[in-house]
Parts: C-alpha cells; structure tokens; sequence
C-alpha cells in the first residue's frame, strides 16, 4: 500500500473525481437524447 | 449517440486519466516551488482558459445575438456565460489553495487575481441582470449590450495591469522575452491538459444548450 | 421615419444642437426637482463625515495617507454618484417620457445629452467634495494640475459607463441596486487606475508621473464610448 501522504492517493482521488463527473454528464447525455427523441429534434 | 460522438467521449475520458496520470508521475518536480504544489497548474490553468474560451463564446453570441435575434444565440450565450462562471470559480480557488501552499494566504491582492475577481463580479451582473427582466427578447437584448460592454473593459485588466505592476503571478508563459520557460516535460502535461479541457467545455456547453433548446421548445409548443 | 412628422426646424438641427437641447432640458427639470443633486450632494458629505470622523488628518502615518486618502476619494466620489447617475434614464421611464423621447431625438443625441449630463453631475460633485475632503481628512496634493487632470478625466470615464449602464437598467428593473451591481464591474478598473493617478498627484511633484494612471482612463474611456455608440441604440430602441 503506497505511503497515506504519497502523490498516489492525491491522483487517485482526482481520477475518482473526474470519473464522477463523467458519469454525471454522460447519464445527463442520454437523458437529452431520449427527451430530444421524444420532441422529434 | 452517433459513433463519432461515442468514439469522442470515450477519447476524452482516456485522455483525462492520461492528463491525471501525467501531471502527478510524468512532470518532474518543478524547481522554486513548495514541494508538489507546482502540480496544481495542470488544473489551475486550463481552468483560467476555459473561462477566458466561454467568455468569447458569449461575446460571439452575445453579437450574434444582437444582429440575427436568434433566440438559440441567446441560449449560447447563457449557456456559455454559466459555464464560465464555473470555469472561473474553479479558477479562482484552485488559484486560491497554490496561494496558500506558496505564500501563506489564500488572497494577496495580486492584478491577476483581481482581475478574475473582476471577471466573477461580471458573470453575477450578467445574471442579475437576466434575471430582472421578464420577456425573453429584451433579455437577450440587454444582457448581450451588457456582455459586450464588459468584453472591452477586460483586456484592460487581463494584459495591462499585470504589465505596469508586479505581480505574484509566477511568471507565465507570455514573459518578457516570450519566450516558454517551462520544463518541456511540463509543458506537454500543460498542454494536454488545456486540450482534456476545452473538450470537456465542448461537451458541458453543447448539453446545456440542448437541454435549453428543448426547454425553449416545449415552452413554444405549450403556447 | 418619425423624423418627417416634426417642424422642420427640428429636422434641420445637427447633432450637437440636439444633444444641447437634451442636456438643457435634463438640467432644467433636474433644477427643478434637484433630486439627484440633493441625493448625491447628501451621500457624499454624509459618507465623508463619517469617515472623517473615525480616521481624520491625523490618525493615518504621513506615508499611508496618498494610498488611504486616493482610495477613499474615489470610492466615496463612485458610490455618491450612483445614486444620482441612473436617473437620466430611469426617470424618464417612471414617468413615461421616454416614448416622446425616442421620437423626438436621435438616440446619439439622447446619448451625448445625458452624458454630459453625468459628467456635469459628476464634475459638480468633484467641485463640491474634493474642497471639503481636503479640509477634513487633511488631503494635501504636490501636483494640482496632475490632480484636476486625474479628476477631469475620472468624471468623463465614469459618465461613460455610467451613462451606458443606466441605460440597460432602466429597460430592465431600473432598480439602482442593479445599476450598481452592473457598473462596479466595468468601473472598477478605471477606478484602480484613478486611484493610482490621484496617488502619483499626491506624492510626485513632476506631473508626468499621473501620466500612466491617465492614458489609462483615458484609453478605457474611449473604447467605452465607441462600444456604447453602437449598443446604445439598440438597447434604446428596443
């Protein structure tokens, strides 16, 4: 287990980040497109 | 979701675990700074960017705006002006902690942080100002007058004053010679960073201004 | 179009003359009222009591005082002003004159009408308080002709933005609320560069020294002026 202060843990923590926010977006993209489905755009 | 647009997310998540990778293992250790807090300009950058990025694309909008009376011109800018307000607050206080780790405190009154102070107290006037007024095409209007207007007033702030005071602003990429002082092994992380960013603004600012496209829809259907 | 309607001795005015006749009707009916000028004569001498007061000629150290006296100054110039700027606008649209308005001038005349309207109004302003600012908080100045500069073209570059603001705001809310939260934004700059200007007056025999602080207005000055010379009409004509 790398040492509790490496930079490890700090980069760990913003690729957990960043994978939030993709999720986010990405289920915020499919929600669009169905309702844009449903609008017939 | 066509193949191209599945190909570019895929593309840009790869490329952010990169960009994450890289900043943290790949770039050596910058020299004259306190440990790894040097790290943070890989974020705190292209952050400042793609404030300055949705700025102009709410200037263009703004324009567009003024001269098609396209209410979708409107949606760009307010997309945009939202997503720069993000941009800028994520700006500001990753800015913030490198000043804290750096100097000690997380304010110093340096132009540059004034100036995205500046651009803050801006972005909150714009929606202020949306939000005083009721009927959709005066809106886009006033708030486009309002944005261009503050678009000439910033170069002032942005490159002037940081020219005629010293600033504590390590010294950026535009320096006197102008030349790049930067560690090659740096600039590159830097840089694919700018590039993961703007791709992510990319995609932020083409969902907001679908989801407002299809708000401004279904209010003109239910009319 | 609406222009035909008119006598044709108002057709024939140029533009300077109809300006001149906006500003002469904006001080005629603020005479009248004088309730801008009450209200920003008040805020200001009221501000600066209260900070005269508490802070006086001699609580400061002999070096702090250019910085403290500068910044104070302006920012109790600004916020007076503000509560008097926004009613070359706002007033019109209360009291449902700005119809006729739109009809009997060109927007670049209403414009340059008001303008100088604020910057009369703020060049007032500058004449009454700068006196009285001297004598209580001690503010003493080695270049007074770098200062008048400084202050002459600090009343054109706040009537610029001013002007153009209070604009936008009156066919929004016309709340002064909202015309401060717009202007401090775009003022703020020029009031960094004023402030530094009064400075430099203050503490520089050589009046080359405010010459930095100048340009600088003068430039945000004049690309606030073209940039409203083409929103102007449209926010007015909308």
């Amino acid at each position: 287990m790398p040492a509790p202060e490496s930079l490890f843990w700090v980069a760990a923590v913003t690729v957990g980040i960043w994978l939030g926010i993709f999720l986010y977006c990405l289920r915020l993209e499919r929600r669009l497109r169905r309702l844009e489905e449903e609008e017939g755009l | 979701m066509t193949r191209l647009k599945k190909f570019f997310l895929a593309a840009l998540f790869v490329w952010f675990c990169l960009v994450i990778w890289g900043a943290f293992f790949y770039a050596p250790r910058a020299a004259g700074f306190k440990g790894e807090s040097a790290r943070i300009v890989f974020f705190h950058v292209p952050q400042a960017w793609v404030a300055v990025v949705a700025f102009c694309v709410n200037l263009v909008a703004s324009i567009q705006y003024l001269r098609r009376r396209d209410l979708m011109d409107d949606i760009r800018a307010a997309a945009s002006a939202r997503l720069g307000l993000l941009f800028s607050v994520l700006a500001t206080v990753s800015g913030s902690l490198f000043a804290k780790v750096m100097w000690g405190s997380f304010w110093n009154w340096d132009p540059r942080e004034v100036s995205i102070a500046i651009l803050l107290l801006i972005y909150a006037a714009y929606f202020a100002l949306r939000q005083a007024v009721p009927d959709p095409e005066r809106r886009g209007t006033l708030a486009a007058a309002y944005a261009i207007l503050a678009f000439v007033t910033m170069p002032f702030l942005v490159f002037v004053v940081p020219r005629i005071y010293w600033s504590l602003h390590p010294d950026t990429i535009i320096n006197v010679q102008g030349k790049i002082q930067m560690e090659s092994r740096m600039f590159q992380v830097l840089m694919g960073s700018v590039l993961g960013f703007t791709g992510l603004f990319w995609w932020l600012y083409s969902l907001e201004t679908r989801l407002a496209r299809l708000r401004l829809f279904r209010d003109q259907r239910g009319e | 179009m609406t222009l035909e309607k008119l006598p044709g001795e108002i057709r024939s005015l140029s533009l300077l003359r109809e300006s001149l006749t906006v500003l002469r009707k904006e001080l005629v009916s603020e005479l009248r009222s004088r309730v801008a000028l009450s209200s920003v004569g008040l805020f200001a001498l009221t501000t600066l009591i209260a900070v005269a007061y508490q802070i006086g000629p001699y609580r400061i150290h002999e070096q702090d005082r250019p910085h403290l006296h500068s910044a104070l100054l302006w920012i109790i110039l600004f916020f007076a002003a503000s509560s008097g700027l926004p009613r070359v606008f706002v007033k019109e649209e209360d009291a449902h004159t700005a119809k006729t308005l739109r009809l009997a001038a060109r927007p670049a005349a209403v414009f340059t009408g008001k303008l100088l309207f604020n910057l009369l109004l703020l060049l007032g302003l500058e004449a009454f308080l700068v006196p009285l600012f001297a004598v209580f908080m001690g503010f003493a100045v080695k270049n007074i002709g770098a200062f008048f500069l400084v202050l002459a073209a600090g009343g054109l570059g706040l009537a610029a933005s001013s002007t153009t603001v209070a604009a936008i705001i009156a066919r929004a809310s016309g709340s002064s609320t909202l015309f401060v939260v717009l202007a401090v934004p775009l003022v703020l700059p020029m009031l960094v560069f004023l402030i530094q200007g009064t400075r430099m007056a203050a503490t520089a025999a050589d009046w080359t020294a405010a010459l930095p602080a100048l340009r600088a207005v003068l430039s945000l000055t004049g690309v606030t002026l073209v940039t409203s010379a083409f929103l102007f009409p449209v926010v007015w004509h909308d």
